[in-house]
Formats: C-alpha cells, structure tokens, sequence
C-alpha cells in the first residue's frame, strides 16, 4: 500500500514526460487560457491567486446536468481492498447532488443526497435515512463530497501565496488557502499546486484545525468535454489519488470512468427517487 | 400436624435409594439454578460496575446542541449552573464527575482502531481510580495534557505501549477535521464489551479536539450513596430541571451515541437535555445479562418438568405401594385432605431438603471457580464483560430460587396426593399388589 505514493508520483511525472491529455487539453481550452495567467516571476498577488481558484471553481462548474460513473478503490491498513462504483448526478445550479452505489451487492442502492447544506445518507438495508455533515468521508473512504461536486474554492477560503515550484516536469504555483471566518469546509488549510499552464490543481493538502496534514491527492488526469448548457468546456478530474497521511496505509483512488452532460429527470433529486432506485 | 411431618420423613428414610436418587435430582437442579444465578448476578454486578465506570454515572444529565438543525453534538452548556441545580435537588449525591465525550479516530505507527473517547478529571473521579486496574503507567499521568489512557485490546489492536505517540483523529460538530497528538500513559485491565470502545483522555484535550470552551460538557455523571434511589432521584431531577426551564428529552433507554443520531434528524435547533441511568446508557449491552437469565431460565425449566415427573412418578409408586395403608388410615378416621397432606409434606420434605442441598453446593462450586479468578476466552469476554470468570452471591435471589423449587417440587405432589385421598377406605384396604 505505502507503494502507492511513488506511483502517483511516477505517474504524474510519466505525464509529464510524453503528451500528456492534460497539457494538451489544457493549454488548447479557452477557458484554461483565460484562468491561467501568464507566469510571473515574482510573488502573484491574492487577485491572481483568487483569480486561478476562481478558474477551477468555473472550469468544474456545470450550468446543466451532469451525470457522471465513478469507480472508487480504497485501502485500508489489515483489511481487503474495496472497490465500489457508484453514479454522481449534479445540478450545479440548484446546488443539487446525488451519489448512489452500484457496485458491490453489499453497498448497491447506498446513497447520499444533498438537500440544501445537508448531506442525507441512505441504508437500504433499513430503510432509514440519516442526516450527515457533507463534509463527511464518503462511503468509509478518504474522499469526502467536495471530491465529486462543484466546488467553491474562491467563496470558501482566502490564499497566500507559497512560491512556485517544480512537480515533476510541471511548473506550478504553490498556494496557501486559509478557510474565511465563519464557513465551514472540513479542512481548515488547503495548500494547492496549481499548474501554471493550465490553471488545474495537480496536487492538494488538506490539514486539519491542529495543522496536522491529513490527506494529499494527487489529480493526474483532467479532462473535459463540452456543455451545451454552459457554452463552454466543463472541466473534470478523471483521476484522483488520495492518500491518508494520519494512517498512511490507507488510501483512495477515484476514476470517473464516463461523464453525461443531457438533462436528467426534473425531479430526481429527492429522496424518494434514491429510494425507488435502492430497490 | 407434626405426627404427619413424621410420618413423611420416616417414608422418606425407608426408601432411602429413591429417596437419594429424586433428592440428589432436585439438589442438582438447585445447584446447577444457584450457579447459573450467581454467574448472572457477577455479569450484573461487572456491568454495573464498568458502565459505571466507563462509560456513565449512575444517574446522567447530558445533553444535546445544535447549532443548526442539521449539526448537533453531545453538548450541556453553561454546565455548572445545571451542576448546582442537581446538588441543590438531590440529597444523596457522592460525586458529580463532567465528563467530555466525542468519537473518533486513533492511529498510532501500526494500526488504527475507532473508539469513543472520554474527557475526564481524574482527580475529581475517585470511582475511576478505585475499579481501573492498570497493568503499565500511572493513573497519575492523566492529569497532563495531550495523555491518553486506553485499555489491554486497545494497545494490543495499536501496537503501542506506555510512553508511545498516537493521533486521536474527529470531526468537530460542524463537520471540521482536528486532530491532537497523545502519550499513553497507562494501559488499563479490560473491562468487558465497554472497555473495547472506550479511552481516557484529560478534559482539556476533547475540548481541544472539539472546540469546547470550558463552560460546556457533555455529561454530568451523577454518583449516589444509595443507588436504589436512582428511579425517584430521576424524577426529582426531571422536575427541577424543567421548572428551571429547561428544556428535557423524554426518557428513551438508549446510549447517548444512539440518539445523537436521532437527534441529528430532528429539525429544532438549541439545547435540550438528557436524563438517564445507567442501565439506559448500556442497554445496548444488558442483552448479555437477560442472555445470561434467559439461559437460566430455560435450562432450569426443562430440568424442573423433569424432576417433576420424576416426583409424580414416584409419588404414584408410593401411593400403590402404600395403598392398603391409605384404606387403613381413612378407616380409622383420618380425614381425606390430612391423607392429601401426608404424601405432599413428603414431597416437601425431599424438595426442601434437596434444595438446601442444591444450594450449599452451587454457592460451593460458584465461589470455588471465582476464587480460581479463571481467564474466560475472549469471544466470551464480551459476553461475561469480565476477563475473569466473576460470580456474586445474592442472598435473596438464592432463597427465591430455593423456594421455587421447592414450591414447584411441593405443587406437583398435589395430584397423586389428591388422587389417594380420593380412594374409598374399603376399595383401598381390599387392595393387592
């Protein structure tokens, strides 16, 4: 398991190394172009750094539907490995979210639903739905609701700048986010390694309120597809490999295997709906 | 009366083999009730003490806040104010302990396990040092920020020993991550199913981990100097904290971890507070108990029918046996129900008897095998809640015992015993076999 960690890294630096999807895909995008902006040699300002988080919170952002096939694998320290697959529909506009399990027969028709700021939670095998924080960890592994929703990085937390760096063959801005008063995000401090190309985040740490790091991921595949609805590219992490740093043999990796862009059931974002699809 | 008393125990003397054979039945029966007894009253006498010790007072006046309706934590606030309102209402308080609580997670270098987590004063907790018994560290240490003391299976699941770092790993109430580093400080003897999901930790360092300022705790754990008072200090209590204005959750014989789900739920936002025994708060484990009791039962049923029929059977034997002798009696005058009372004082006898028997022999072999403080395999430990096999001798469950028994062995000989009354003197003295 601890393994892992090397082959994110030779991944993303194999990425680098020949023509990567998201380099070419990045530097062509319009909007990459319009988020990233031009290398600077000195320290960026917080306008341009609220302006590159401000490019991720857009290129990800969906003015329509979206449905997306996600495959999750995690691992855990004295326990086999768990792979699920489960389905991600979003109304962004609504700020509507719903995540339901396929795969494996024990976790299939498990759900979360988001209704305004609360995440709702869905056993079948009792029939009862809980009430979450949507900050919790999804299904036991270390992604959390952020990882498959819109995200709001501009709105939430404030950054500082940490130098610009090398990741592997990248050029990237390092940067500091610190969450604004009175919001809540499940990690206070984010960093984040922003490719200075494209404008996509390839690395992120999250921290707790103590300071302790407890997550890195690692997103070496973006990838994009066209959005009627938003008249522009939308923008998704193909990959995410998350690894725990509080117990590091525990790990996450999430791949959206495929991603829909046609406009979904009017009202399917209820618990009702999540309950016929259970059954 | 006693000639009749006489007689019985005379017929019980003539036919010593049967009368060994039926009384050693019914002594095995008392025995095997007695032991099974004092098994279920040590699990009683264990779970009280390490509910109370780990996990709840005998009396509870927690709590939960919601800051908005879908976050909620188990939380009194301004808890001295309630503290004062439950001194000045109960008059048989030993101790108030406030205790912080939470769960999460903890991870040292080579494992992790999920475990609820209480803040405590360990100074201001003198049950905790009397029943905690450590096999490394000091309960000292407690006392110190950033310590931990966990129990044997605990250390084992981390791998850690005194003296190692861990990470206690939450999510504060509003869904934020916080972590502290801890130093174990001890490692305790187990206690049971409870003491698998339950550390120590200083109060100081849940506030820590959850943001608490020192104003707010989760529990109030109220100990009393006579605890069969529990029920009505409960209701006192209920009375003075709502006319206090406070605003009081029904009674639900749940753990508090139960209905902070619950709770979670419910649309309403603010304080409400909660009242519980300790029974309450470990009812999600006195299923051992009741499996302990239910076992008795069953076992000592199908063993009473069948000292019963074996009674009957016997009573028969000797009510034909002694038929000419009933047409004797009821000849010379002796009344119907004194022939009646005759053959069930006998079998009173032997099932008093017997059961005296039973009984000095369960005590015998349950205070033997606790005195051997014999280790009980683990599947086993959460069921006994004990790591040692632990009996208790009640007096007054034994004696109930011993005279259900008895009672039952005595009803049963009303049958045949009516039943020979009931024979015509003539019919009866004419009798052959």
């Amino acid at each position: 398991m601890p393994t892992l960690r090397p082959l994110a890294l030779a991944l993303l630096l194999a990425l680098s190394a020949g023509t990567p999807p998201l380099r070419a895909a990045g530097a062509d995008s319009p909007a990459a172009a319009e988020a990233a902006p031009a290398p600077s040699a000195g320290a960026l300002s917080k306008d341009t750094m609220v302006g590159l988080l401000k490019g991720i919170d857009t290129r990800i952002h969906s003015t329509g539907d979206y449905k997306a096939l996600v495959y999750l694998e995690s691992r855990e320290r004295d326990k086999p490995d768990v792979a699920q697959e489960a389905i991600v529909y979003r109304r962004d506009a609504d700020e509507k979210l719903m995540i339901l399990f396929t795969k494996p027969k024990t976790s299939a028709g498990t759900g979360y639903l988001r209704i305004d700021k609360n995440l709702w939670y869905y056993d079948p095998t009792v029939g009862k739905w809980e009430r979450r924080t949507d900050r919790e960890r999804i299904s036991g592994t270390d992604s959390r609701r952020e990882d498959f929703d819109q995200s709001d990085l501009a709105g939430q937390y404030d950054p500082s700048y940490a130098g610009e760096e090398k990741l592997g063959n990248f050029k990237v801005w390092h940067i500091k986010l610190a969450v604004k008063p009175g919001v809540d995000v499940a990690y206070p401090i984010v960093e984040f390694w922003i490719d200075e190309a494209t404008g996509n985040d390839l690395k992120r740490q999250d921290f707790a309120l103590s300071g302790r790091l407890m997550r890195t991921s690692y997103v070496p595949k973006w990838e994009k597809l066209y959005s009627e609805a938003k008249q522009a590219d939308l923008w998704y992490r193909q990959e995410i490999r998350i690894f725990d740093e509080v117990d590091k043999a525990n790990s996450t990796i999430v791949i959206i295997k495929s991603v829909e862009l046609k406009p979904l059931d009017a009202n399917m974002f209820t618990k009702a709906w999540l309950e016929s699809k259970s059954r | 009366m006693s000639h009749l008393f006489l007689i019985a125990w005379r017929n019980l003397l003539q036919h010593t083999r049967r009368t060994l054979m039926l009384g050693g039945a019914i002594a095995g029966v008392t025995a095997l009730l007695v032991f099974l007894t004092c098994l279920s009253s040590g699990v009683g006498k264990t779970l009280l003490l390490s509910a109370t010790t780990v996990a709840s007072g005998h009396i509870n006046v927690g709590g939960f806040y919601k800051v908005t309706s879908g976050q909620s934590a188990p939380l009194v606030l301004d808890y001295r104010k309630v503290e004062d309102l439950v001194t000045r209402t109960l008059p048989d308080i030993d101790y108030i302990a406030a205790r912080g609580r939470g769960w999460g997670r903890l991870v040292s270098d080579q494992g992790n396990l999920q475990s609820g987590i209480n803040g405590v004063e360990i100074a201001k907790e003198p049950g905790l040092r009397k029943v905690l018994k450590l096999v490394e560290g000091s309960l000292d240490d407690l006392d110190k920020p950033g310590t931990i003391l966990l129990f044997e299976y605990q250390a084992k699941k981390l791998k850690v020993k005194t003296g190692d770092s861990i990470v206690i790993s939450v999510q504060t109430p509003r869904g934020v991550n916080n972590t502290v580093d801890v130093r174990v400080v001890g490692i305790a003897q187990e206690m049971g199913m409870l003491s698998y999901f339950n550390v120590f930790v200083p109060t100081e360092t849940v506030r820590q981990l959850y943001q608490i300022n020192d104003s707010s705790t989760s529990d109030l754990m109220v100990y009393l100097k006579d605890r069969s008072r529990e029920a009505a200090d409960i209701d006192l209590l209920r009375k003075a904290l709502t006319g206090a204005g406070y605003t009081v959750m029904d009674r639900e014989a749940k753990a508090f971890w139960m209905k902070l789900q619950e709770v979670n739920n419910e649309d309403w936002t603010g304080q409400k507070l909660d009242l519980t025994s300790w029974e309450d708060e470990v009812s999600f484990i006195s299923w051992t108990l009741q499996a302990v009791d239910g076992i008795t039962f069953v076992l000592t049923a199908v063993l009473l029918v069948i000292i019963a029929i074996g009674i009957m059977n016997t009573l028969w034997i000797a009510i034909r046996e002694r038929t000419r002798e009933i047409g004797t009696l009821r000849a010379v005058g002796m009344d119907k129900s004194l022939v009646a009372a005759m053959f069930v004082i006998e079998a009173f006898l032997l099932g008093a008897a017997g059961t005296a028997a039973g009984v000095v022999l369960g005590c015998l072999g349950a205070a033997l095998l606790d005195s051997l403080h014999l280790p009980v395999p683990k599947g086993a430990q959460m069921f006994l809640m004990s790591a040692t096999l632990k009996f208790a001798f009640e007096p007054l469950r034994i004696a109930k015992d011993a005279g259900v028994i008895t009672l039952c062995t005595t009803l049963i000989s009303l049958i045949p015993s009516i039943k020979a009354a009931s024979m015509k003197p003539v019919t009866a003295m004419s009798h052959v076999g």
